[in-house]
């Protein structure tokens, strides 16, 4: 803030000189003309980074609106020092000259400082993320607690991070319990819970527990600075509708110089010498292609920002064109639409035993076994706050199962290890169960099934939302999956999908996304492991949970940081508003210089006005730019196509 | 700790003549993602002459890992004069 204020001392003080030169011209003091006119030098004068600006571009062999202004100010200058005769009117001429030039500088300066401003604010998305990590860590040598500055951490030391403090490294919780709000990296604000051997991002907000976290990436390596340089360096990625703006500006102020020459020359002979002044410099000054060449770049790093503030990183304003045709999006089924783990959806009971028992049964035969299925039923264990006690003995079968014994109680787990008969009604049930793409567990105690535990790879929250939002854009969705038919028929059945293809190598998922780009713009959402061939081959790839990958951030040309998938139509809808704005700027910012060169050229504005015009479509460019920074998710039911 | 000294020339090569360039912000952005790497004690830019002047610890940050860092901004770089000072 305290650079932006002082980039108003000048501004400030130019309209200062301007206006007491202005005013004494008109009093009786002495010397009063002598007076106004340094005065209104001195103001010209302050604007001298305009004057720099055109001579240094000028040395390039650059034509520029700087140089163009210069120019312009020098003329007024001139012809106010030299033109007017020493008769009384002569000297309120040349004040008016003067005054006019020092007028136009201000309304320049001030226009840049503006500009500058809200550029900076646009960027101000980035900032904030900048002022996320933390400058200093609470570290722990030889036993004791001692907070340094975050580049003299070593890697592999401990942090300790007390609750309601940021997180200031890239580690791994070695000891402590507590939930983190990652939002600065996913853009999701809800906490995650970290464990002991969790992994944690510097720059994230620890809340409610102590951790020890032992230090893997500190300062410019860690997740957070790499988001930063490569929302940086995004927001420098053109737009190929730039070339429009830029094959247009590229001959705009050659020909202006042209123009203004045929002006001088048409006016010199209709009217006469200042009459031919006046309007070249006019001209000079509302030939501006400011409007023009910002209109789209400003909206490029608006858009980026905004989209890294809800965690999505978009690579370029290429891809914000890709995005804004979307017509197909096909999801990776494992770990994008479904948590890529198996957990306990269901637990049918038989006899008396009541759930809980099914289940304690189950974990103590499974306790130390590391298939996923274990695990899963492990899981539901802990999460049912039970104590698993050791087994007194257990095999597991590859393929089959388990069986263990736990005191003099026999337990047996899997269909081909149960031997005795299983009742009708099991058997329906499993059957039922397996039709709709899960696993059956059936669990046996001394030769009896007790029950039966339904594990399944469940489908996100918020995959369903995210189907229905991209339904409402008019997207079409589709599942590619290597998995078998029936278990994506009932994962599409689940979130409404449009169609789906399983049983699919990864080769065959590079093929169907080429079918489906003949006549479509596809994108393909995928976890950017398994599937980044077919995630390269689409015309916009998203990789999803990208946070702390750095290769799976390099693959994607999104990256959705996060894992709400919901995600995917934001970034689609924005692209689309934000290419509107940009097609709406280059329009606007053409119109406006037709219309203000076309009054220039026959005299109707003064260079005054010239000047305020090109400033003010330059301005309102750069603000209709700088406000998509604004625009946020619409809940599902505004989202219209 | 091992300082040099090092001038660039740092310019964009499309610009296209608008008085936006001339802000300060361009400047002041390739200051800030200068200043963000590790092992840099100082950095200047110019933004009137495009000439950027950087101290570093060479022991902590290479040159070519710095002028990597700006052309992926979009700046064309050449070296003007480097020397050691400490």
């Amino acid at each position: 803030m305290r650079e932006h204020v002082k980039g108003l001392i000048p501004v400030i003080s130019l309209g200062l000189f301007a206006l007491a030169g202005a005013l004494i011209s008109g009093t009786q003091v002495t010397y009063a003309h002598e007076i106004s006119i340094t005065l209104t030098l001195i103001a010209v004068a302050i604007g001298y980074h305009i004057y720099l600006h055109g001579i240094r571009s000028l040395r390039h062999g650059n034509v520029t609106a700087q140089l163009f202004a210069t120019i312009a100010i020098f003329i007024s200058v001139v012809a106010g020092l030299v033109l007017p005769s020493a008769s009384a009117t002569g000297t309120a001429e040349a004040v008016g000259y003067l005054t006019a030039a020092a007028i136009v500088a201000f309304i320049i300066l001030a226009g840049m400082t503006l500009e500058d401003y809200i550029i900076h604010r646009t960027r101000g998305a980035l900032e904030k993320l900048i002022n996320m990590s933390p400058t200093t860590a609470r570290i722990r040598r030889d036993g004791v607690e001692v907070e340094m500055p975050i580049d003299e951490v070593k890697i592999g030391e401990i942090v300790l991070v007390k609750p309601g403090d940021k997180i200031p490294v890239d580690g791994t919780v070695i000891s402590g319990h507590s939930t983190v709000n990652q939002a600065t990296i996913t853009g999701e604000s809800i906490p995650t819970e970290k464990i002991v051997g969790d992994h944690t991002f510097a720059g994230t907000l620890n809340e409610h527990g102590a951790l020890e976290i032992e230090v893997e990436k500190i300062a410019e390596d860690t997740t957070l600075a790499h988001l930063i340089q490569l929302v940086e360096e995004a927001q420098e990625k053109k737009a190929p509708i730039q070339n429009v703006a830029d094959r247009f500006t590229t001959y705009f102020l050659p020909i202006m110089a042209v123009l203004a020459s045929v002006v001088f020359a048409a006016s010199y002979f209709t009217f006469d010498f200042e009459v031919a002044l006046a309007r070249t410099v006019t001209v000079l000054l509302v030939a501006c292609p400011c409007a023009l060449s910002i209109a789209v770049p400003v909206a490029v790093a608006a858009t980026i920002g905004n989209a890294s503030m809800n965690g999505i990183i978009i690579k370029g304003g290429t891809h914000i064109e890709k995005l804004k045709d979307v017509k197909l999006v096909a999801f990776d089924k494992t770990g994008t639409l479904t948590v890529g783990e198996p957990r306990v959806v269901e637990i049918k009971t038989f006899g008396n035993y009541s759930e809980a028992d099914t289940i304690k049964y189950a974990a103590i035969a499974e306790k130390f076994s590391e298939h996923p299925l274990s695990k899963a039923i492990i899981a539901k264990a802990t999460g049912m706050s039970m104590k698993i006690p050791d087994p007194t003995d257990f095999k597991t079968i590859p393929g089959h199962g388990v069986d263990a014994h736990y005191g003099n109680k026999h337990i047996l787990i899997g269909t081909k290890m149960i031997e005795t008969e299983i009742s009708e009604e099991a058997n329906q049930l499993m059957s039922m169960v397996e039709s709709e793409g899960k696993t059956a567990i059936p669990i046996a105690l001394d030769e009896h099934v007790i029950g039966i535990v339904v594990v399944a790879d469940t489908v996100r929250e918020n995959s369903l939302e995210a189907i229905q939002r991209l339904k409402r854009l008019g997207i079409k969705t589709a599942m590619i999956t290597g998995d078998n038919m029936r278990t994506a028929k009932s994962i599409a059945e689940q979130i409404g999908i449009d169609e789906y293809h399983a049983e699919l190598l990864p080769e065959q998922k590079v093929a169907i996304i080429g079918e489906m780009k003949k006549g479509n713009v596809v994108a393909m959402v995928g976890d950017g492991v398994n599937d980044a061939p077919a995630l390269a081959n689409a015309d916009v790839g998203f990789v999803m949970g990208a946070a702390g990958s750095d290769v799976a951030v390099e693959t994607a040309d999104v990256a959705l940081l996060g894992d709400d998938l919901t995600k995917v139509e934001y970034a689609i809808s924005l692209s689309r508003k934000a290419f509107n704005r940009m097609k709406g700027n280059i329009v606007y910012a053409f119109i406006w210089n037709v219309v203000a060169l076309s009054l220039a050229a026959f005299g109707i504005l003064n260079p005054v006005l010239a000047v305020v015009l090109a400033e003010a479509g330059c301005i309102s460019v750069v603000i209709n730019s700088a406000l998509l920074l604004l625009s946020k998710p619409k809940p599902l039911a505004k989202i219209k196509g | 700790m091992n300082i040099e000294k090092v001038i660039l020339n740092a310019s964009k090569t499309d610009c296209t003549g608008c008085r936006t360039c001339a802000t300060d912000y361009e400047a002041d952005n390739l200051r800030h993602a200068i200043a963000r790497l590790n092992g840099i004690s100082k950095v200047k830019v110019d933004e009137i002459t495009g000439k950027v002047t950087i101290e570093y610890d060479t022991q902590r940050i290479s040159l070519s890992k710095i002028t990597e860092r700006i052309e992926k901004l979009g700046y064309q770089v050449e070296i003007l004069s480097r020397e050691e000072i400490q």
